[in-house]
């Protein structure tokens, strides 16, 4: 109720509550209709107008805010609740702070000894399917997905007849450190959940990055990747039930990346 | 990845039968990295048969031996096997849908004219397909403005208004340049159509079947009529008082015409459109020429852009050929023995996930189903489910379990469960109603289509080397 009346006297609380897709700051446009049509089609930001040869004051406001979301996204840390509430086996790589995370992706890439030891405690049997979720450059993004792709991943998996238990959550999480989850796991598969750099139009796209029996130093063309992830985007929970069809893929053709697309157009 | 699949069309109309082959490319548009996006990227026309009259037992029924012939010489011709032939669409359009083993007819056809052939029927259907295979609606795609297209043919006038592929209202008249024949030689007119007989009578002009005419200025009164009726239907000019009479289903009620500037014309008299004015006026042996003549001069040249047609005359067989089949979104699910499903009738339900207090709809679908129990036999059908936009987990297992506890009946008479969904969710949707049906059980979920209460839809088996599926949503409709 407070915003409608905030609304009416042309204050918002939140800029970013506007859909841009629908707004058109083009006064007496020639052609409304099919402005709109051509707004539709993209989330740029199109029919902004302007005030001289600058944009207009909301449109900086707004430029701003979406900026500031972006960059909420990558120094803000994933709930600990929510971890908690997912009984993730919480780990964190080498790095000690965002700072160190954004200035040293080398050391996003590897665990240290003491958090190698708790993986190795925790999992033990050799899993077919290991999933691991890294906070990467978007906290936002798995906190937005993750509880909705988790289920929809272990529903196809039971279709498929297979599953995947503990799920490990990576702190200051960069794609690399995959691989070394997989040599301490000796799992078939691994399959990364992790927060996409932000863009303006969304700070909560997540992608997967999934590889058969990843190694430390393996070539990037081993990975398969499903990226945009969000709700504008591939829903997470349709991209779940592909996701598993993946796993299951690779664990019959024991293949990842572009081998395992070479082998599917053999067949 | 790119797949060439053979597609065949079929056009039975009131006066002539047709039939094209195309070649459809089918291709994977999206990135190394994302989801696979499947798509019909291309469509080439590849043959293009002989028009021929269609062939008539004793005037009120078709004669399938004559078609089937002329199918399998065409085949001959184009050297094409009917094995080759992947998928296609038989339509049997205007007066000719009115014969009384119109539907026999089509449905042995599309059994016999090659593997996903299927078949329809029906006046809105026919008038989009041809405004599609007339190019009205590749040109409204490309100039982002609506159009309406006239597909005049030998019994009706069949509307569409489309605004890129999108579909806004169809309308159907009958209106067509075989309502009237005269032979060309002594004028006699052998044929009124019964609608023109009305209006004879209620104009008081003295003609009926046998009247040897002085020239073709007799026919003016009724011409001027079918053109007002035209005029008016697109929004132009003062209400004929026969408008209604010519109304085959319904004129446009979901727009208003006048608004659309843009019109194209196709069918047999668009092409006679294209003819001078003092050509013989019965040369075809009907009133098509005039026909035409008249709407070259008609208040529509003066309201609209008058665009010209890429297609007149194949209009129709060209839009059951090139775009009466569709693919499904990439990631479904589905078992192999659901396939294929023919003329389905389809149930559309939508979801209210935003209301938590929306009803249930088990209790829907549950009713609506009801209407397809008839004489103690159940037929199957085909769940349309709009509304389910990025769901959450919880929101989709709620959803399946609502479907397979309302199809409850289905499940009693071991009928595949045939779910497609309008947003891209097939996939996990399908995994969560195989958790929830019985092992084993045969369905299909297919997503990325749209449809309409009262529609039909054919499924096929998929396309080789893809993971979609063709499908075809359509009406069947016999007068």
């Amino acid at each position: 109720m407070e915003k409608d009346s905030n609304q009416s006297r042309g204050i918002f609380s939140d800029i970013s509550e506007i859909n841009l897709r629908e707004q058109l700051l083009v006064p007496d446009p020639h052609y409304l209709e099919g402005y709109m049509k051509m707004k539709a089609f993209t989330p740029a930001r199109l029919g902004l107008w302007r005030c001289g040869p600058r944009y207009k004051t909301q449109s900086i406001l707004r430029f701003r805010a979406d900026h500031a979301a972006a960059q909420d996204s990558v120094f803000s840390y994933v709930s600990p609740d929510l971890i908690k509430e997912m009984r993730f086996i919480a780990i964190q790589t080498k790095c000690c702070s965002k700072d160190e995370y954004l200035t040293r992706p080398d050391l996003g890439r590897r665990f240290s000894k003491e958090y190698e030891e708790k993986i190795k405690r925790h999992i033990t049997n050799r899993p077919k399917i290991q999933l691991v979720i890294g906070d990467g450059l978007s906290s936002a993004a798995i906190e937005a997905n993750i509880k909705e792709i988790i289920p929809s991943i272990k529903q196809g998996l039971n279709y498929y007849g297979l599953d995947c238990a503990q799920h490990i959550f990576v702190k200051y999480c960069r794609v690399g450190v995959m691989d070394q989850v997989g040599e301490l796991t000796n799992a078939d598969v691994v399959c990364m959940l992790i927060g996409e750099r932000p863009g303006l139009a969304t700070a909560q796209s997540m992608s997967a990055y999934i590889a058969y029996k990843p190694t430390m130093g393996m070539p990037e063309m081993r990975r398969t990747v499903v990226s945009n992830i969000h709700a504008q985007g591939i829903p997470p929970v349709e991209a779940g039930a592909y996701i598993s069809e993946l796993l299951y893929k690779m664990l019959n053709y024991k293949k990842s990346g572009l081998d395992l697309k070479a082998a599917e157009n053999r067949n | 990845m790119e797949r060439a699949v053979l597609s065949v069309g079929i056009d039975i109309g009131t006066s002539t039968t047709q039939l094209i082959i195309s070649r459809l490319t089918i291709q994977n548009k999206a990135s190394l990295f994302s989801v696979p996006d499947i798509v019909i990227s291309k469509k080439e026309i590849i043959y293009q048969s002989d028009i021929i009259f269609t062939p008539l037992l004793r005037g009120y029924q078709i004669d399938y031996n004559g078609i089937a012939q002329f199918v399998r010489k065409q085949y001959m011709k184009a050297g094409i096997s009917k094995q080759s032939i992947g998928v296609g669409a038989v339509i049997i359009t205007g007066e000719t849908a009115r014969k009384e083993n119109a539907d026999r007819v089509i449905e042995t056809l599309s059994q016999d004219a090659g593997d996903f052939v299927v078949a329809t029927a029906g006046p809105d259907l026919e008038g989009i397909l041809a405004a599609k295979g007339s190019g009205a609606g590749n040109y409204s795609f490309d100039r982002k403005v609506p159009i309406i297209n006239l597909d005049i043919g030998g019994g009706t006038t069949n509307l569409a208004a489309l605004d890129g592929d999108q579909v806004l209202d169809t309308a159907c008249f009958d209106i067509g340049g075989r309502l009237i024949k005269v032979d060309p030689e002594t004028l006699q007119i052998s044929y009124l159509a019964p609608k023109i007989q009305q209006l004879v009578h209620q104009l008081n002009l003295d003609l009926s079947e046998g009247t040897v005419l002085k020239s073709a200025e007799g026919l003016n009164p009724i011409i001027d009529v079918l053109v007002q009726v035209l005029e008016n239907s697109i929004g132009i000019g003062e209400k004929s008082d026969f408008f209604d009479l010519f109304i085959t289903n319904h004129h446009f009620t979901q727009l208003d015409a006048g608004q659309i500037r843009s019109v194209s014309f196709s069918g047999g008299v668009a092409e006679c459109m294209r003819h001078a004015d003092d050509a013989q006026p019965f040369a075809y042996g009907d009133i098509g020429l005039l026909l035409g003549s008249r709407l070259r001069h008609s208040k529509i040249e003066q309201y609209k852009d008058v665009l010209p047609a890429q297609e007149t005359i194949r209009a129709t067989v060209i839009g059951a050929g090139a775009y009466s089949i569709t693919v499904s979104g990439s990631t479904i699910s589905y078992t192999k023995d659901a396939l294929p499903v023919r003329n389905l009738p389809i149930i559309k339900l939508t979801i209210e996930k935003q209301d938590p207090n929306a009803p249930e709809f088990t209790d829907q679908l549950k009713n609506r189903m009801d209407i397809f129990h008839t004489d103690g036999e159940r037929s199957n059908v085909a769940i349309y489910i709009t509304g389910l936009k990025s769901p959450t987990f919880h929101q989709l297992q709620h959803c399946a379990r609502q479907i397979v506890s309302g199809a409850h009946e289905l499940l009693a008479h071991h009928l595949p469960l045939i779910v497609i969904t309008e947003d891209d969710i097939a996939k996990a949707l399908g995994h969560q109603l195989a958790h929830d049906l019985p092992p084993g059980y045969p369905y299909i979920c297919i997503d990325k289509i749209k449809a309409n209460h009262g529609d039909y839809v054919d499924i096929g088996a998929p396309v080789p080397g893809t993971t979609v599926l063709p499908v075809s949503v359509k009406t069947l409709l016999f007068n």
